[in-house]
C-alpha cells in the first residue's frame, strides 16, 4: 500500500514539541493513515521513540498535540488515554515482558482490563493461544515459561504477542529488530508484515534497519533535528538528493551528509 | 560582578531545589491517593499482596529474630552494669522492657526492613522502569501506581507492625533470659521490675509507631524506584539514595514521636 487510503489520518501529530535538557522534538506535523505501514527513520537520539510514545501519552509533550483516531491524546481527558491505548498495541524495543509472569500471565496482561473482567478463562486461553500461534511460537512449549528463560528472538514475538492479542487497530514497533541476528531479523520483518495484512492493522515502525523498512511499507518518512526531514513512499526516498536522506541509502553519501549536519 | 548575578546562582539553587520538592510532593500524594482509593474499591491484587505479605514478611522473619534477640542481651546486660550497687537491680526488667517495646523493638525492625524490603523494592521497580515494563503497564492500560504500589504499601502496613510486635516479644524474652544468666536476675524478679513502670499505653505507642514506619517505608521505596532514570547505574544511585531517605524519615518520625504522644 503506497497511498493513503482514508482522507483523515488516524493518528495525527500536530506541531508535537518536547525538550529533555535540550530541545527533541521541535514542532513534529505528521499523518498517518488507516492501514497503511509506515516507518520513521532518523539517526540516533532524534527523538524517533520519544515521538512514537507521545502516541499514546507514554511521554508528555511540552506543546502541540496528537491525535489518534480523531480523538485528542492530551486534550481528552483519562477516558480518552484509556479509549487510545485500547486501540493501540505497543512493541517495545526489549520487548519489556514482565519478568515476574510467565509468558500466558505476559500475553494475557495485552487484553484490556475491562474485556478480561468479562471473558471466560477458556476465552482467554483461546486468545492467548491463537496470539502465540500468529508469532510463530509453540503455546503448549512456551506459556508456562518467565521471559528469563526465552531467547531474544522469542522475547521479541511473546512482546508481538502480548501487543496483539487484544486485535488492536494500530500497532508501534519501537526498533522491533533491534539486537536480533540477522535470521532473527529477517524473521521479525516477515512477521510484522504478515501481521499487518492478516490483521489489517495500521503500522508505525521506528527503526535503523532502513533495507528491511523499505520492503515493508509503503510510506517513509525520516526525523532529523527535531522535524520531519523527509516523508514519501520507498521510491521517493530512495532517489531523494538531500544528502542526509542519501545518507541512509547510500553509506557512501554519509561523509557528505555529516559535513551537512556540523555546518547547519 | 552585579548584584544581580550575585543573587542568580543561590536563587536558581533554590528554585530548582523548590521544583524539585514540589515534584517529590506531588508524587507522593499520587501514590498515596492511588493506593488509599485503590485498597477503598478493592482493586489491590489479592495475590500481589499476599506475595508481597510472603517477601516482606515472613523472608524478614530470621534477620528480625536475630537483631531482637541481639538487642534485648545487649539492653539487659548494660542495664545490668550500669545499676549494679546503685539502685535495685530488678529497675533491669524495666529499663529492658521499656528500651526494647518503645524503641528498641519498632526502630531497629524498621532499619532492618529498610536494608531488607525498601532497598530490594526501589532496585525491582527501578529495573522495571529502566527496562520499559512500567511503560509496558501504561501501554497496556494499567496503573502501575495500582498493580505494583499497592500491595506493597498494603502488606508494609500488616507486616511492620507484626514483625515490631514480634521483636519486642523476643527482645524482652531474650533480656530476661540473659539477665538471669549474666545478673542472676530472676525472672520473676525481671518481670516484677518491667510491670513497675508499665503502661498499657506503651505497646499502642509501639505499634503506632511500627504503623507509622511500616507505611514509610514501602512509600518511598515505591516512589523512588519510580523516578529512576539512566540504565544500571541510575537503579544502583537511585537505590542508595532511596535507602539514605528511608532512614532519615524513620529517625525523624522517630523523634517526633516522644513530644507527640509522651507527654
Amino acid at each position: 500500500m503506497t497511498r493513503p487510503v482514508t482522507a483523515d489520518p488516524v493518528i495525527r501529530y500536530r506541531n508535537t514539541h518536547k525538550a529533555f535538557k535540550r530541545p527533541v522534538l521541535s514542532g513534529v506535523d505528521l499523518g498517518i493513515y488507516e492501514g497503511e505501514m509506515f516507518a520513521l527513520f532518523g539517526p540516533s537520539g532524534t527523538g524517533k521513540s520519544v515521538l512514537l510514545k507521545t502516541t499514546i501519552g507514554l511521554i508528555v509533550p511540552d506543546r502541540g498535540d496528537v491525535e489518534v483516531a480523531g480523538m485528542s491524546v492530551y486534550h481528552g481527558g483519562r477516558k480518552v488515554l484509556e479509549s487510545v491505548r485500547e486501540k493501540v498495541g505497543y512493541v517495545f524495543q526489549h520487548s519489556a515482558l514482565f519478568d515476574s509472569m510467565n509468558v500466558y500471565r505476559n500475553v494475557e496482561m495485552g487484553l484490556p482490563a475491562e474485556r478480561l473482567r468479562r471473558m471466560q478463562t477458556s476465552d482467554v486461553a483461546r486468545a492467548i493461544w491463537e496470539a502465540l500461534e500468529l508469532v510463530n511460537l509453540d503455546p503448549v512449549e512456551v506459556m508456562p515459561i518467565l521471559p528469563a528463560e526465552l531467547s531474544g528472538g522469542m522475547k521479541k514475538r511473546v512482546g508481538i504477542a502480548r501487543a496483539i492479542v487484544g486485535r488492536p487497530r494500530i500497532l508501534l514497533w519501537d526498533e522491533p529488530t533491534t539486537g536480533l541476528d540477522p535470521v532473527n531479523t529477517a524473521a521479525v520483518e516477515r512477521l510484522i508484515k504478515g501481521l499487518a495484512e492478516e490483521l489489517r492493522v495500521t503500522s508505525v515502525l521506528v527503526t535503523h534497519d532502513v533495507e528491511g523498512a523499505l520492503w515493508m511499507c509503503g510510506r517513509v518518512a525520516m526525523l532529523e533535528g527535531g522535524h520531519i526531514r523527509f516523508c514519501g513512499t520507498p521510491d521517493e526516498f530512495q532517489t531523494e538528493a538531500d544528502p542526509v536522506v542519501r545518507a541512509f541509502v547510500d553509506r557512501a553519501a554519509a561523509e557528505a551528509a555529516l559535513d551537512v549536519v556540523e555546518m547547519t | 560582578m552585579s548584584a544581580a548575578a550575585l543573587y542568580e546562582r543561590p536563587l536558581r539553587w533554590l528554585a530548582r531545589w523548590w521544583e524539585s520538592l514540589a515534584e517529590h510532593a506531588g508524587q507522593l500524594g499520587l501514590l498515596v491517593w492511588a493506593t488509599f482509593s485503590a485498597a477503598v474499591r478493592f482493586r489491590v491484587s489479592f495475590r500481589e499482596f499476599v506475595r508481597q505479605l510472603q517477601i516482606m514478611g515472613m523472608q524478614s522473619l530470621p534477620i528480625v529474630i536475630v537483631t531482637a534477640v541481639l538487642t534485648g542481651i545487649v539492653t539487659s546486660q548494660q542495664g545490668g552494669y550500669q545499676l549494679t550497687s546503685t539502685v535495685p537491680l530488678y529497675v533491669v526488667g524495666s529499663i529492658t522492657v521499656t528500651s526494647v517495646v518503645l524503641e528498641l523493638g519498632p526502630v531497629l525492625t524498621a532499619v532492618v526492613l529498610v536494608g531488607r524490603v525498601g532497598a530490594r523494592i526501589t532496585a525491582e521497580l527501578g529495573t522495571m522502569v529502566v527496562s520499559e515494563q512500567i511503560d509496558a503497564y501504561r501501554s497496556l492500560g494499567r496503573d502501575p501506581l495500582i498493580i505494583l504500589g499497592a500491595p506493597r504499601i498494603l502488606a508494609g502496613l500488616v507486616v511492620m507492625p507484626a514483625l515490631a510486635g514480634l521483636a519486642n516479644l523476643i527482645g524482652t524474652i531474650s533480656g530476661m533470659i540473659s539477665a538471669q544468666m549474666a545478673l542472676d536476675l530472676g525472672y520473676e524478679t525481671f518481670l516484677f521490675g518491667a510491670r513497675l513502670f508499665w503502661q498499657s499505653w506503651d505497646i499502642f505507642y509501639s505499634f503506632m509507631k511500627a504503623i507509622t514506619f511500616g507505611f514509610a517505608i514501602p512509600v518511598i521505596a515505591i516512589h523512588m524506584g519510580f523516578r529512576t532514570r539512566g540504565g544500571a547505574e541510575g537503579v544502583g544511585r537511585t537505590t542508595t539514595d532511596s535507602v539514605m531517605f528511608q532512614l532519615l524519615t524513620i529517625f525523624i518520625l522517630d523523634a517526633m514521636f516522644p513530644p507527640l504522644f509522651l507527654q
